[in-house]
């Protein structure tokens, strides 16, 4: 049986690639994509989403969601996913309208439709979970799971301390992850070693389709970037979040305490994991500590060539 | 071979302990003083327990009180780890060794001033007196040859998720000297946690037979149950790790960072910032430690020990 999911995401280089595998696999069934304000702004996001679903010839709801934080300003990586937040990829003009209702009423309607099935795959900043769960409360005992790419065991990317995701917004980042619904963290620690290599992506860009394209020629220019901080390649954020979604078997998790920092200096964003138990503190979340990285990049590669070789 | 000149700042505590017998036994160094802090235990509890020791192990020197608290906070002691005593464990006997009249403040600030050479200063415990020594007499900075410290975590804390013991108990003191800019190695628990001894290594210096070998034997079978619950091989000998760095730099890697500490967080009070990847592209005020040749850190230890027969 399909796992019924909403995606809510912030297009984005890495979500495009996760969204593509969505549409490609037959394990799930996306009742509608959310946008939201991250990796450029809400307009942009949501453009985007309708265009790669277009684009991969899949029909789902698009819904429009939060402009910004819950109570800051935004903040967008224009320098990492481009203007249009797509890279230099230029996607024909989308036909599509956008769903009637907003995010929050969609992703409502959705988990009433699927029956406490309803699994949320969380791409970018949480301001959409966030303002979901404070107007429907009662969403808490009907969702199934949240699985988030964001946040880090270890080292942050946008400051030493913070993932993006959560940097952006550690309030709605803080309701959701209090908020008692089951979660899985995919955060730095993890997509550091779901990463693509050059061989990986030069074998992509060979299926010759257009979304492998994108794959690959967007990932490329990164190369050296991430071999000089001595990765092994290209770390597949949202992908990795995506693949552990679609095959639990791919991630090593442990059910731990997680406190999420929004009042610290120089640890904005901060996700503080209790590894050795020393808070005492109820366990709230699965935090993601490996990726079998040759099913995850196989899973990739078996989702691109669907587009045709 | 010209000795170096450092002072030990220091809260006994077992570790402490354990580091103040390595610099002693070694020929690299000449151990100007031993001044302590509150930390492990209170202030009355650390001193005592410094003078313990050194009597116990036939050294003079001199030894200094210092704070009582830290700079702005309540004190924060370690019951847990070192028992009531700060040292228990081992019956060891009333001190002989005299104390110094001169708080720990004014040894430090004489010492260095005094001296020909630059001083490298060793704290295995909070900031607080060496933060207190930088308010005072600024202008011994340049006479401050390298303050080596134990304290500190790129990745995961001890006493919270996020922050280690030593720098969670006076971060503001913690603040001052990282922002000193003094040269500054930190052997956080990166490092420290790598630096373990197994219990069969335990019984080869009970095993050396002499009185400070069965003593510090005494000592980490008490340390070590606290170390239990981590999960460890071993037992994380801490604050000797930095006492090893000034005696041999060669046993320990470190990478210069820019480090923040965190003194207002919710949940990141104390946390050591650590810009590995240097996305701040601000100055590095940090030679921070990463890896050590545990093998030839433990030798280093049985070779200290052996010396007091």
């Amino acid at each position: 049986m399909k796992k019924p999911v909403i995606i809510d995401c912030d297009p984005g280089i890495d979500d495009a690639i996760a969204l593509f595998m969505a549409f490609a696999t037959e394990k799930l069934d996306v009742r509608a994509i959310t946008t939201v304000a991250g990796n450029v702004n809400l307009e942009k996001t949501s453009k985007n989403a309708l265009k790669l679903a277009e684009y991969a010839g899949y029909s789902v709801k698009v819904a429009r969601g939060a402009s910004k934080p819950i109570t800051r300003e935004l903040v967008t990586a224009e320098f990492i996913h481009g203007e249009s937040g797509l890279g230099n990829m230029v996607f024909p003009e989308p036909t599509e309208r956008f769903y009637h209702k907003n995010a929050y009423d969609t992703i409502y309607e959705e988990a009433i439709n699927c029956e406490n099935k309803l699994h949320i795959i969380a791409l970018g900043p949480l301001t959409n979970i966030a303002i979901t769960l404070l107007k429907y409360p009662d969403i808490k005992k009907k969702l199934n799971h949240i699985t988030v790419m964001g946040g880090s065991t270890e080292l942050g990317n946008h400051t030493p301390a913070a993932e993006f995701n959560i940097y952006v917004d550690p309030e709605a980042a803080k309701i959701v992850f209090e908020s008692g619904v089951p979660i899985t963290m995919v955060g730095l620690n993890v997509t550091s070693k779901a990463y693509a290599t050059e061989e990986d992506l030069k074998e992509i860009l060979s299926y010759n389709n257009k979304p492998s394209e994108f794959v690959a020629k967007s990932l490329m220019p990164l190369l050296d970037f991430f071999e000089k901080l001595d990765f092994g390649g290209v770390p597949l954020h949202d992908p990795a979040a995506m693949a552990a979604v679609i095959d639990e078997s791919l991630l090593k998790t442990k059910l731990l305490h997680v406190d999420i920092e929004t009042r610290g200096d120089v640890t904005r964003g901060k996700t503080v994991v209790d590894v050795y138990g020393v808070t005492g503190k109820r366990p709230n979340v699965n935090v993601a500590f490996n990726i079998d990285r040759e099913k995850f990049i196989n899973l990739l590669k078996g989702l691109m060539k669907k587009y045709g070789i | 071979m010209k000795r170096k000149p450092v002072i030990i700042d220091c809260d006994p505590g077992h570790d402490d302990a354990i580091a103040l017998l390595v610099a002693f036994a070694s020929e690299k160094l000449n151990v100007k003083a031993v001044t302590t802090v509150a930390g492990n235990q209170t202030i009355e509890k650390t001193f005592n327990n410094a003078l313990k020791v050194l009597s116990f192990a036939g050294i003079n020197t001199i030894v200094s009180k210092g704070a009582s608290k830290p700079l702005l906070r309540d004190l924060i002691t370690a019951p847990e780890v070192h028992g009531e005593s700060g040292l228990d464990g081992p019956d060891l006997p009333t001190p002989t060794l005299k104390p110094s009249d001169k708080n720990a403040v004014e040894t430090i600030i004489e010492i260095v001033n005094e001296s020909e050479e630059k001083i490298i200063l060793i704290p295995t415990g909070p900031l607080t007196n060496i933060a207190t020594v930088l308010l005072s007499a600024p202008e011994l900075k340049t006479k401050i040859e390298r303050i080596v410290l134990m304290g500190g975590s790129m990745i995961g804390g001890n006493w919270t998720p996020a922050a280690e013991f030593n720098i969670v108990v006076d971060p503001e003191a913690a603040n001052i000297v990282f922002n000193s800019g003094i040269p500054l190695t930190m052997c956080g628990l990166d490092v420290t946690h790598k630096a373990q001894i197994y219990r069969e290594e335990i019984e080869e210096i009970r095993n050396i037979g002499n009185k400070v070998a069965i003593m510090v034997a005494e000592l980490l079978d008490f340390y070590g149950k606290f170390y239990e619950r981590f999960g460890f091989k071993g037992f994380p000998l801490h604050d000797p790790v930095a006492v090893a760095y000034v005696i041999d730099s060669t046993l320990i890697t470190t990478k210069p960072c820019h480090v923040d500490i965190e003194t207002r967080g919710e949940f990141t009070s104390g946390c050591t910032v650590v810009d590995y990847y240097d996305v701040l592209k601000k100055s590095k005020n940090v030679d921070v430690a990463l890896d050590i040749d545990r093998e030839r850190f433990i030798k280093m230890l049985y070779d200290a020990i052996k010396k007091y027969n």
